[in-house]
């Protein structure tokens, strides 16, 4: 197929599956991967280079504007340290049980740990809706899956950061090659945030006074870029990069001007974002999620579970009742972008096969059905909605 | 309109412009909060003034951050708003309770030396409506666009 014809299908399709599910009730992300699964269905498989090369820059700006807009380094220092009991718990239980699936279907280490990771994000947007309509949002759990969010994504990256490179050995690394892993991780941490404290502020301040056009929106870019392409240099992932990147310029006064940011999220979420979440859905191998049968059942309930487990014993450690324990696990369980883009870099770099792919892209799709919709029970089963605040 | 003088009149408004600094025209009584204030106290100056941004002062008289009408319209109506707007870092502000949780921590500022033309081509080609002047880190005015506007008005009108 024509390449402009498929890019303009499938944004097209994003878009009106998007707005379809959005009008139901749910997040347009599941319209986006329906885009993305009618398109595999009806015309192609996913191998066109230069679909793979846009849906990898979805997950790069994906990735990139979660730290230019939802991470502030201030908010980080600030957050309680009481949510890291229940986010280190509920990461904790999920982890521990991507990591018991893999080994008990024999799927070596490697994949094991990274079902492990992929098992480990969460998506809380997916059930702010949720808590808002049962004045929950301010509630006791509310607040915690707020501030446990904070940590939720960094932890996630910092996890896919080690399984990513350990997978460039092919093996889980030797002592001595852990070692080089670390020291290649710091050593590029430490060349960003010199840049980001004492090198980026200043170029932005050259940068305005240019006279080309979109000088500001562009450089963003290029940072975006850049701090992704530095990332691939150390032998870590692009992705992991573009969100380190995306942080260091959240708070650079020029870089965030509103007009900036309005246009980094068209380019973002106008256009890659969706292709990359439809590219997801063409990815997914139909025939093995209507036959996978107990495995991909499993990688669902124990997703889920590994979440409600671990954020139900989290919260109960810092004194939390069982109800509101039981709220905070049920609101931790959904994942969404970021997990979709663990799941690629895995399938991108070898490290998972087609069938944990589909499974995990299966899991991701239930929790964001099912999730507001158990939390909605079990705050329901209080019976004092609307009376809840703490 | 003519004019008998032989010298060049868009010349003369010329040197005007160039000898202006965002001093001379920024509005220096400006109406802050600090980052303790309660967000029910922000929104009463919202409601008493008619002024679109507030800057966020620390303790020490330091600018850390404005309030505009977005943010307030966002913490209003957040649970109105669409969902696709029901992003982590908007949920965490609607349940700000002093200034320093709901600001924008990251405000353009300029200085009070940089001359109008400067100003005006920032708020232009960066679609900018106002920025905090700071000198030495301490808020020293604010200038808007209609500053900017006002001042190109009275220099065109006396040139």
């Amino acid at each position: 197929m024509d390449t402009l014809l498929l890019i303009l299908l499938i944004v097209f399709l994003a878009k009106v599956f998007g707005e379809a599910f959005e009008r139901a009730g749910f997040p347009s992300i599941l319209g986006e991967i329906s885009a993305g699964v009618v398109i595999g269905i009806l015309f192609i498989e996913p191998d066109s280079e230069v679909l793979s090369f846009f849906a990898e820059l979805g997950a790069i700006f994906l990735l990139f504007t979660a730290g230019y807009r939802e991470v502030h380094i201030a908010q980080l220092r600030s957050a309680s340290m009481e949510a890291l009991i229940p986010t280190i718990m509920q990461m904790f239980f999920a982890f521990g049980f991507g990591l018991m699936l893999g080994l008990v279907f024999n799927l070596g280490l490697l994949q094991s740990i990274f079902m492990g990771v992929a098992f480990s994000p969460t998506s809380i947007g997916v059930v702010v809706k949720t808590l808002i309509d049962f004045d929950y949002l301010s509630s006791r759990p509310g607040t915690m899956m707020l501030t446990s969010a904070i940590f939720d994504d960094i932890i996630g990256i910092f996890l896919l950061s080690i399984v990513a490179t350990m997978a460039t050995y092919n093996q889980v690394p030797s002592g001595m090659q852990m070692f080089v892993i670390a020291a290649k991780l710091v050593a590029y941490m430490l060349i960003m945030v010199f840049l980001g404290l004492k090198v980026f502020p200043r170029l932005f301040t050259h940068v305005q006074k240019m006279h080309v056009k979109e000088s500001i929106f562009a450089f963003v870019v290029i940072i975006a870029l850049f701090s992704a392409y530095l990332a691939e240099l150390f032998g870590l992932h692009a992705v992991i990069g573009a969100f380190i990147g995306g942080v260091l310029l959240s708070d650079i006064p020029l870089a965030k001007i509103r007009d900036v940011q309005s246009k980094v999220s068209g380019l973002a979420y106008g256009i890659f974002v969706p292709i990359f979440f439809a590219f997801i859905g063409m990815s997914v191998e139909l025939e093995f999620v209507r036959t996978a049968g107990i495995f991909a059942v499993l990688v669902v309930v124990l997703a889920l579970l590994g979440k409600l487990i671990g954020g139900f014993i989290g919260t109960r450690l810092i004194g939390f009742d069982y109800h509101d324990s039981l709220v905070f696990g049920l609101g931790m369980m959904p994942r969404a972008g970021v997990e979709l883009v663990v799941l690629s870099v895995g399938r991108s770099m070898g490290i998972i096969g087609d069938e944990v792919f589909s499974a995990i892209v299966l899991m991701v799709v239930v929790s964001i059905v099912v999730s507001p919709i158990l939390l909605k029970i079990a705050i329901m089963s209080k019976g004092d909605i609307g009376h809840h605040v703490d | 309109m003519t004019t008998s003088e032989t010298k060049n009149p868009s010349d003369s408004v010329e040197n005007k412009f160039l000898s202006v600094n965002i001093a001379d025209i920024m509005s220096k009584d400006v109406i802050t909060v600090t980052e303790d204030d309660s967000v029910e106290d922000v929104i009463e100056l919202f409601e008493k003034h008619h002024f679109h941004t507030y800057p966020v002062l620390s303790a020490d008289g330091e600018l850390v951050g404005v309030i505009d009408q977005n943010i307030i319209l966002e913490v209003l109506m957040f649970d109105r708003i669409s969902r696709t707007k029901h992003t982590h870092m908007a949920a965490i502000r609607s349940l700000g309770e002093d200034a320093k949780s709901i600001m924008i921590s990251h405000p353009v500022t300029i200085t009070s030396d940089i001359g109008l033309c400067d100003a005006a081509d920032l708020m232009l080609k960066h679609h900018i409506n106002r920025a905090c002047v700071i000198d030495d880190g301490k808020l020293v005015g604010i200038v808007s666009k209609r500053d900017v506007i006002n001042e190109v008005y009275r220099t065109r009108g006396l040139g």
